[in-house]
């Protein structure tokens, strides 16, 4: 079983249907929850879990790059205002993010198992670069080696350590736990 | 169709990614009664009890989280904190026996009567409901907004000391840039002595005294208080810390200071808003 044939079996279909829409809203307030109310409290490695992040890219990879990057747009808008951030700043690395997530589902054939932890430590890589230029862009300070060694570093373990956990998760609630012992059968 | 199918998704790519940036201009560029910053404290009236509701119900998790963290860092604690308790006793030993230990206390008493915190304000009780996660920025989202008489600039404390001041308010909630973030700047005085200096936070999250003359004799050990001049938004004599260490260079014009603050940021629940 390879990542690719999951996002790309998907992505025949036009529109995700009401009831795939339905489970994609529970994930939404699920990724918004736990980066609001749990994130903050779990410092590790001296940085964050990005859990908005690593849900855009797992969603991505399960329902491929439209999905992910409108799933990207709405999670990145609603954590900002539920953050008191900068509105677009978010959402737009998230539609990033979740599309070149579900690009990269659609078209390479990797192992399910390495995919999510490739995906996500590209993402965080490429999340973080984008909103420390952003930091730059609005005349904050952004020391090279504070961001390289107290931010990135950090980020990149600590997401890339929950990749997986996550990734299952997230594939059983919109897939169903059939997919994965069908997926364990091959 | 399969030519429609490659279209269809790179407009949705194009209109979200131009939707983010419309989103992120508008933003900076309206003030705080424009259409962006409504429907961010429109969604926070929505959600505000419910990331309240949310803060409750994680804290007995979060505490337990505390708890193990504390656990793995108790031994090391339990070694400085012996270290201290031996320097403090050899020095207070050495310390009185010299005149210059009676004016210090003086001086201290002195400041404890004339610096009561806070005096003669209203205080508004709140519970710290969200906080940012990004490295760039510093900032909580309390319970309290313009309906219970927050307005922008109002400081924030708790018991430890201040914790920073108001930059956004909406009716139920206020978000409030803690004294760690970069932007943050406080007029503030070392006590005892009254060698004035603006308190800033940093991207690393130290804080740090500056500009403060290099001819004023600041000590390790020395309080930074608010100094709640007139042109400061703060009122006078809120505790924000200790003096850490003091660096002195020739070339430079003023004093390197740095600063050990009384709140430990990490763990803010219930805050203060002080009303002026």
């Amino acid at each position: 079983m390879t990542i690719s044939r999951t996002a790309r079996q998907t992505n025949e279909r036009a529109w995700p249907t009401w009831a795939e829409v339905g489970r994609l809203a529970v994930v939404l307030l699920a990724a918004i929850l736990l980066q609001t109310a749990l994130a903050p409290h779990l410092r590790l490695l001296g940085a964050y879990p990005d859990f908005a992040l690593i849900i855009v890219v797992c969603v991505a990879l399960v329902k491929g790059s439209e999905t992910g990057a409108v799933f990207g747009f709405l999670t990145g808008l609603i954590s900002a205002i539920a953050l008191m951030e900068p509105f677009g700043l978010s959402a737009f690395v998230f539609v990033l993010i979740g599309y070149l997530a579900g690009r990269y589902a659609e078209t390479a054939d990797l192992p399910a198992g390495v995919a999510p932890l490739l995906t996500v430590f590209i993402a965080t890589l490429i999340a973080g670069v984008l909103l420390a230029m952003a930091q730059f862009l609005l005349a904050r300070e952004v020391p090279l080696g504070f961001f390289f060694g107290r931010v990135l570093l950090p980020s990149l373990v600590l997401n890339t350590l929950l990749a997986a956990p996550i990734y299952l998760l997230v594939r059983v609630w919109l897939r169903g736990a059939g997919d994965l012992r069908a997926a364990a059968a091959r | 169709m399969n030519r429609r199918r490659v279209l269809r998704r790179r407009i949705v790519l194009a209109v979200l990614l131009l939707l983010s940036v419309a989103l992120l201009t508008a933003y900076f560029r309206e003030s705080d009664s424009g259409i962006a910053h409504g429907v961010q404290s429109g969604v926070l009236r929505a959600v505000g009890p419910l990331q309240s509701g949310t803060a409750r119900v994680t804290k007995p998790f979060r505490d337990g989280w505390n708890w193990v963290g504390d656990l793995f860092s108790a031994k090391s604690q339990v070694k400085a904190l012996k270290n201290e308790v031996q320097q403090l006793r050899a020095g207070l030993a050495s310390e009185l026996t010299t005149q210059a230990e009676n004016d210090q206390l003086r001086a201290l008493l002195d400041f404890q009567k004339d610096h009561v915190f806070p005096k003669d304000v209203d205080l508004v009780t709140a519970r710290v409901i969200a906080r940012t996660t990004s490295a760039w920025y510093s900032t909580v989202t309390i319970s309290a907004g313009s309906s219970d008489g927050v307005d922008v600039y109002d400081p924030v404390i708790n018991g430890q000391g201040l914790v920073g001041r108001i930059t956004t308010v909406f009716a139920n909630s206020a978000k409030v840039m803690l004294v760690t973030d970069q932007q943050s700047y406080i007029d503030s005085i070392v006590e005892p002595g009254g060698a004035q200096g603006i308190v800033s936070g940093s991207v690393t999250g130290d804080v740090t005294l500056e500009y403060v003359d290099k001819n004023e004799k600041v000590k390790v050990g020395q309080y930074i208080v608010t100094s709640g001049r007139d042109s400061s938004v703060f009122v006078r004599g809120i505790p924000i810390g200790q003096v850490e260490s003091v660096g002195t260079q020739e070339v430079e014009l003023y004093q390197s200071i740095a600063i050990k603050p009384w709140v430990d940021f990490r763990r803010l629940d219930i805050v203060q808003v002080v009303i002026r």
